[in-house]
């Protein structure tokens, strides 16, 4: 079974980004759970997005606390209780213009994706979803790029080109220095 | 490639389940009123009717009080009516709760599972509906969105069938706010699993009648006599209502559901999405060879004591996990086994406030506990999981 965990503040669409991440994932074949959890929604606090994936039915009904990978929306949430709902060596990517060597991953790999730089170059202003799931897939090797781009085809309110090039683009972006890395 | 292509299955949150089972079942008239995690139901619904794919008269209240009051009155007129609510707006609706059992108005109502207030909160624990269970209202608890979505449509038919108000249940964010792969069946296998039928008695100006007004000592005696002749049909009317969604749907359901309890030597109680973490801690053992079960309750009222004493029948241990607290008592799942099981033998129970407040129940602390409590001395008092 596949784990996610989203980390954003309310407002920034880190529930969107879990629930666009687990259709491109059920687009795929898997079956998936996808659950946010908050407590007096409203812009500003913390909201996390759960995402179980699987090839069989999920039946889990707990958080998730030893995820395979983290996504982290705003780089004042990487903490070390949000760190520690990764499992040890998990994928950590974040928003962030830093180095991965900015961050103390405890033993993850830590990612940094500048989502605010590639949606700014996009036209998106602040919204930094479509470019975090771009590069968070990427880093993740699943789910494909393109299925993660049909899916901002059908759900993005607005913006839809520039949303799509914003993801290719931290796609791209992310493959890149994975691939420099190998 | 890996899931069994299946056309028609969408990915649904619970709350959206839920309306899409309302949606099928057609009330005439709904008052609801907003409350977290419940608004998403009341959300889709209106986006329902905005579409013109629920005509229904949709009315938001001031109020849960209100929005009860409203569906007794509109179910008075022999109307199908639905409302949906949660935690505090729950217990506003209390009064009027046994208002409408006692009138004997087949309102169906969806209760997302919420702490209650105070502290503050927004968590899932059962505490707000169990609470309720004196109130004379029929009570489902469901597992996941899929449930949800059936288990509201056969609540019209054990409502209307009863002549009884009927609660569906399921937890906050665990199910509420889960997004799944869901089945919506065909309008046209829900018309056929919901006729319409005529009730004993309505309102009706062209008629001279009152429903509700002062009686005496004899009728008020009378109207419980009636209300538990009609509580004693429930479970049956249940089992058949969850046989014939099953050949409608392939889905079917019972009153309450025994998960690898062939054989085996302890077995986990309990109620709502619990189950399903318990369901993979029972797998989890049994694969290290330890003979566990589940068996998961999902008609509390009225409480199918018969089927509880027949699945326990032979099982050494009893584990039951409680995602709710009656402060000075306990765990009302385990009081209730313990009561149905009273002068019946069955097994050494064992009660657990599992994940009250809505902390996190992992399948680890699950599997650690049947280990723990296979060969344990008897407890009485509950034990609450950390």
């Amino acid at each position: 079974m596949l784990e996610i965990v989203i980390l954003g503040r309310g407002g920034q669409g880190a529930q969107t980004a879990g629930n666009q991440l687990a259709r491109a994932l059920f687009d795929e074949g898997l079956f998936v759970q996808v659950f946010a959890t908050y407590g007096g929604a409203r812009r500003g606090t913390p909201v996390a997005s759960s995402l179980r994936a699987d090839a069989r039915p999920i039946r889990l009904r707990s958080d998730i606390t030893r995820a395979d990978a983290l996504l982290c929306f705003d780089e004042s949430l990487m903490n070390e209780a949000f760190l520690k709902r990764g499992r040890e060596g998990a994928l950590v990517v974040v928003n962030s213009a830093r180095d991965a060597t900015a961050f103390e991953g405890g033993g993850r790999c830590i990612v940094p994706v500048d989502g605010r730089a590639i949606a700014r170059r996009n036209d998106m202003g602040k919204v930094v979803n479509s470019a975090l799931l771009g590069g968070f897939a990427a880093a993740l090797g699943q789910p494909a790029l393109e299925s993660i781009c049909a899916v901002i085809e059908q759900t993005a309110p607005a913006k839809v080109a520039q949303n799509l090039a914003a993801c290719r683009e931290a796609h791209a972006l992310v493959a890149g220095q994975l691939e420099e890395m190998v | 490639m890996n899931r069994m292509l299946n056309d028609d299955l969408q990915l649904l949150n619970g709350n959206h389940a839920v309306a899409w089972g309302v949606r099928l079942a057609g009330p005439d008239v709904a008052p609801v009123y907003p409350i977290t995690p419940q608004t998403p139901i009341l959300e889709k619904l209106i986006a329902f009717q905005a579409e013109g794919k629920f005509d229904c008269d949709l009315i938001t209240p001031e109020s849960e009080h209100s929005a009860m009051a409203a569906a007794v009155a509109a179910s008075a007129t022999g109307a199908r009516v639905f409302t949906a609510t949660s935690s505090q707006g729950l217990m506003l609706m209390h009064e009027l709760l046994h208002y409408a059992s006692g009138a004997r108005m087949p309102i169906v109502m969806f209760n997302v599972n919420r702490t209650p207030a105070a502290p503050w909160g927004f968590w899932p624990d059962q505490t707000d509906s169990l609470s309720q269970r004196d109130t004379g209202w029929v009570q489902l608890y469901s597992e996941h969105p899929q449930e949800s979505l059936d288990t509201v449509v056969q609540a019209f038919r054990i409502a209307e069938a009863s002549e009884l108000p009927v609660m569906v249940n399921h937890d906050a964010f665990y199910v509420s706010h889960a997004v799944e792969p869901v089945s919506v069946p065909e309008a046209k296998a829900v018309r056929d699993f919901l006729p319409r039928r005529e009730r004993s008695l309505w309102l009706d100006t062209g008629l001279g009648r009152s429903i509700g007004a002062p009686a005496g000592q004899e009728a008020w005696h009378a109207s419980r006599r009636e209300m538990d002749a009609a509580m004693a049909r429930v479970e049956g009317l249940t089992r058949e209502a969850g046989r014939l969604w099953g050949e409608a749907t392939g889905r079917a359901y019972d009153v309450l559901e025994a998960y690898r309890m062939e054989g085996a030597q302890q077995a986990f109680v309990t109620m709502g999405s619990m189950a399903g973490t318990a369901r993979e801690a029972v797998d989890r053992l049994r694969e290290a060879g330890i003979a566990a079960g589940m068996v998961r309750l999902r008609l509390f009222r009225p409480l199918p004591a018969a089927a509880l004493r027949a699945a326990l029948a032979d099982i050494p241990v009893a584990l039951v996990l409680d995602r709710n607290f009656s402060p000075g008592m306990g765990g009302i799942v385990h009081q209730e086994l313990a009561a149905a099981l009273y002068g019946h033998g069955g097994p050494r129970l064992h009660g657990f406030l599992a994940g009250v407040g809505g902390i996190n129940v992992p399948v680890e602390r699950l599997e650690a506990l049947a280990r723990e409590y296979r060969d344990a001395a008897p407890t009485h008092a509950p034990i609450w999981l950390e």
